[in-house]
């Protein structure tokens, strides 16, 4: 039971930079369920006390998704190669921190022509279809989809517009899911998605 | 996307960046911070990191038995890095802290304060301006491993730990000799280290505890407590002697804390080996490419290549060749450039030499951004010169080579009939050996951080000295 339960929270997409809550309910519950028994295994590991603080810092780096931000720095300073690396990574970081107070979306999101962009990249010869294969790495690389889930192969082949369609929709958990339907990001991201 | 159908590309200027401006440990750097202290709001935390810009600073730990010249070595190290000194003493004299009186009263009472006492006073003090923007050194502290491992969970980390060691005998003599300036604080010795001028001479007081017996206590406590702490710094520790002149052993200290450690960082070595005829640039790069997959590039080799297969190149080289002239520079680099820019010099690094010939050259190399990250002075007097190259002999009929002192041939009949290359007399090699000097100090001087290696041992010590010279970061020159 605790096991579906945490795939289901695995599969928070990556991808927005703010701080990721886990509906605390279910949160409380799973660890309460848990508590008796995982209490009894710590007993058992009191010994081995640097593989709970590894477990600790890799929940923090999880938490936070500091892989992510650090694997997007990196690949910013490297593309643009600025002079000074240092001022560079200070003024983007500056302008995350802005993005989540203030709820503007950050150029990070992909709009519409890029989702466009990319399906053509994937479809050189403008049949119209990709793989379902090419579909999965896609929403993969944009941070949509994680290792293990399992998305279903109906079948039918993916157009462009039920890749559209499918990164919107998970564009909207996402942006749900960190600051709640009525919040100002939702709304700027969903509208820079869906209007155009 | 599609890495699976068609393999990344990565530009070339992309790793060569990261390796200039040491993008990997920066990110590392950041990570390790974040890890220790686990802010709730990363973000602001990155950028004050970021800000504080304080990766590079000396964070030393010296550690040593008592006698050893510790604080002499803490104290000239901090003069010369221009960073600050932390000892027992000064952090519980601070004036400017209300931790530190209380310390103080204990400190005076019973000459030690409790551990826990001892490392939050530690935190506060590192926590200030001065320790941030140009680092701290910590003189016989942690002295015990409750101290190491309560100094870990704050979260401090040296980079470079000195721990002197000397046998004790020398020690207990040694410590008789000590003698303290009440003015300045520093530490003069009777026999070794006496000041040259007389005020201090006639100000200097004799400390109390060096007798034999005391020097003797302190140091069965000190091999009780250091065998707990050596193992706490395992890859940052260095041992150096203490038992030599103080100035040998500050120099011994002050050339490892100012080198780096080996990084994790992603690294395509690009090698230049430069040095006369008859070195052994060929025979190592042979070996590089061989040990480390590197792609082996021999310019003499790429020309008579290109003449060979007859490609549009190797027919614009082969009046030059016929004639015995020198290939100009900028056929000379086309044929490189196409060699170099193919996909595996690009991902598996490359050892060059046989170019560049001169300052021009060296430029053009340059400016088609073809820099190499390490570049190698293989240096070979003369005469070995000599000896190697003129006792060279070919068996025409095998086509093995010989060396008529290294590598003789096994019979008398194959020795009559070897035959030398008129590349390899006399007057030839004394002509290309006086080209390559005349240019060698240009280049030199151009490649300000190449190494230099003496190429006149057996190959694979000097094989050694190249590997290590790649694997260890280039060493930060002493402004």
């Amino acid at each position: 039971m605790l096991s579906t339960r945490n795939s289901r929270s695995g599969s928070q997409p990556q991808g927005s930079q703010g701080r990721h809550v886990t509906a605390p309910g279910r949160g409380r519950r799973s660890r309460t369920a848990g508590t008796p028994r995982s209490r009894l295994a710590t007993a058992g590991r009191e010994p081995m006390e640097t593989s709970n603080r590894e477990l600790q810092a890799a929940e923090y780096l999880e938490r936070h998704r500091i892989k992510e931000l650090v694997s997007y720095l990196t690949s910013a300073l490297l593309f643009f190669r600025p002079e000074k690396p240092r001022e560079y990574l200070i003024s983007l970081l500056e302008r995350l921190r802005i993005a989540k107070v203030t709820g503007v979306a950050f150029p990070f999101f992909m709009d519409n022509s890029n989702i466009v962009a990319m399906f053509e990249m994937m479809d050189p010869s403008g049949r119209g279809t990709i793989s379902f294969v090419q579909y999965k790495e896609a929403l993969k690389t944009l941070g949509l989809c994680t290792e293990d889930e399992d998305l279903k192969d109906d079948g039918h082949i993916i157009t462009l517009d039920k890749f559209k369609e499918e990164v919107n929709k998970r564009m909207k958990e996402i942006c749900e899911k960190t600051k709640g339907k009525d919040s100002e990001s939702y709304q700027t991201a969903a509208g820079l998605l869906l209007l155009h | 996307m599609d890495s699976a159908s068609a393999p990344h590309r990565i530009p070339p200027e992309m790793p060569q960046y990261g390796e200039e401006n040491h993008i990997f440990e920066l990110m590392q750097n950041m990570l390790e911070q974040l890890l220790i202290h686990q802010p709730e709001d990363p973000i602001p935390f990155m950028i004050q990191h970021l800000h504080k810009d304080n990766d590079n600073v000396p964070r030393i730990v010296i550690l040593g038995p008592p006698a050893s010249g510790k604080t002499t070595i803490a104290m000239w190290l901090c003069k010369h890095l221009n960073s600050s000194l932390l000892t027992l003493e000064n952090l519980v004299l601070n004036e400017f802290s209300l931790m530190a009186t209380k310390a103080k009263r204990l400190y005076l009472q019973r000459k030690t304060i409790p551990s826990a006492l001892l490392v939050q006073l530690i935190q506060e003090r590192l926590a200030e301006e001065d320790c941030v923007k140009r680092g701290w050194i910590l003189d016989g502290i942690p002295e015990t491993r409750e101290q190491a491992l309560r100094i870990q969970t704050l979260g401090i980390t040296p980079r470079h730990v000195i721990v002197l060691s000397a046998p004790d005998t020398v020690l207990i003599e040694r410590n008789l000799g000590k003698r303290i300036d009440p003015q300045t604080g520093e530490i003069y010795h009777t026999t070794f280290d006496w000041p040259p001028e007389s005020e201090i001479q006639n100000r200097l007081m004799v400390p109390e505890d060096i007798s034999e017996l005391e020097t003797a206590q302190k140091l069965l406590e000190y091999h009780r407590n250091i065998v707990r702490v050596i193992p706490s710094y395992p890859k940052i520790l260095k041992v150096i002697s203490a038992d030599q002149p103080c100035v040998d052993v500050f120099y011994q200290a002050l050339t490892y804390v100012q080198s780096n450690h080996r990084t994790n960082a992603p690294f395509t070595p690009r090698v230049l080996l430069l040095g006369p005829v008859g070195s052994g640039k060929s025979l190592q790069a042979a070996l590089l490419a061989q040990k480390y997959r590197l792609v082996n590039v021999c310019c003499g080799q790429l020309l008579k290549e290109a003449m060979a297969d007859r490609t549009t190149f190797g027919e614009l080289i082969q009046p030059f060749f016929e004639k015995e002239m020198a290939v100009p520079d900028s056929l000379l680099m086309k044929v490189l450039s196409q060699r170099l820019d193919q996909q595996d010099c690009i991902q598996k690094g490359w050892v060059l030499h046989g170019v560049p010939r001169d300052l021009d050259q060296a430029h053009l190399l340059n400016s088609l951004g073809y820099n190499p990250n390490r570049v190698f002075f293989l240096n070979v007097p003369f005469d070995s010169i000599m000896e190697r190259l003129t006792l060279r002999r070919i068996d025409p009929v095998t086509g093995e080579r010989y060396h008529l002192m290294y590598k003789p041939p096994p019979t008398m009949e194959i020795q009559a009939r070897l035959l030398q290359n008129p590349k390899d007399a006399e007057e030839q090699v004394k002509l290309k050996m006086d080209l390559f000097y005349r240019n060698s100090a240009d280049l030199e001087q151009l490649y300000g951080s190449a190494i230099t290696v003496n190429g006149d041992q057996d190959p694979y010590t000097v094989f050694e000295y190249i590997e290590s010279g790649i694997i260890n970061p280039l060493p930060k020159k002493i402004p």
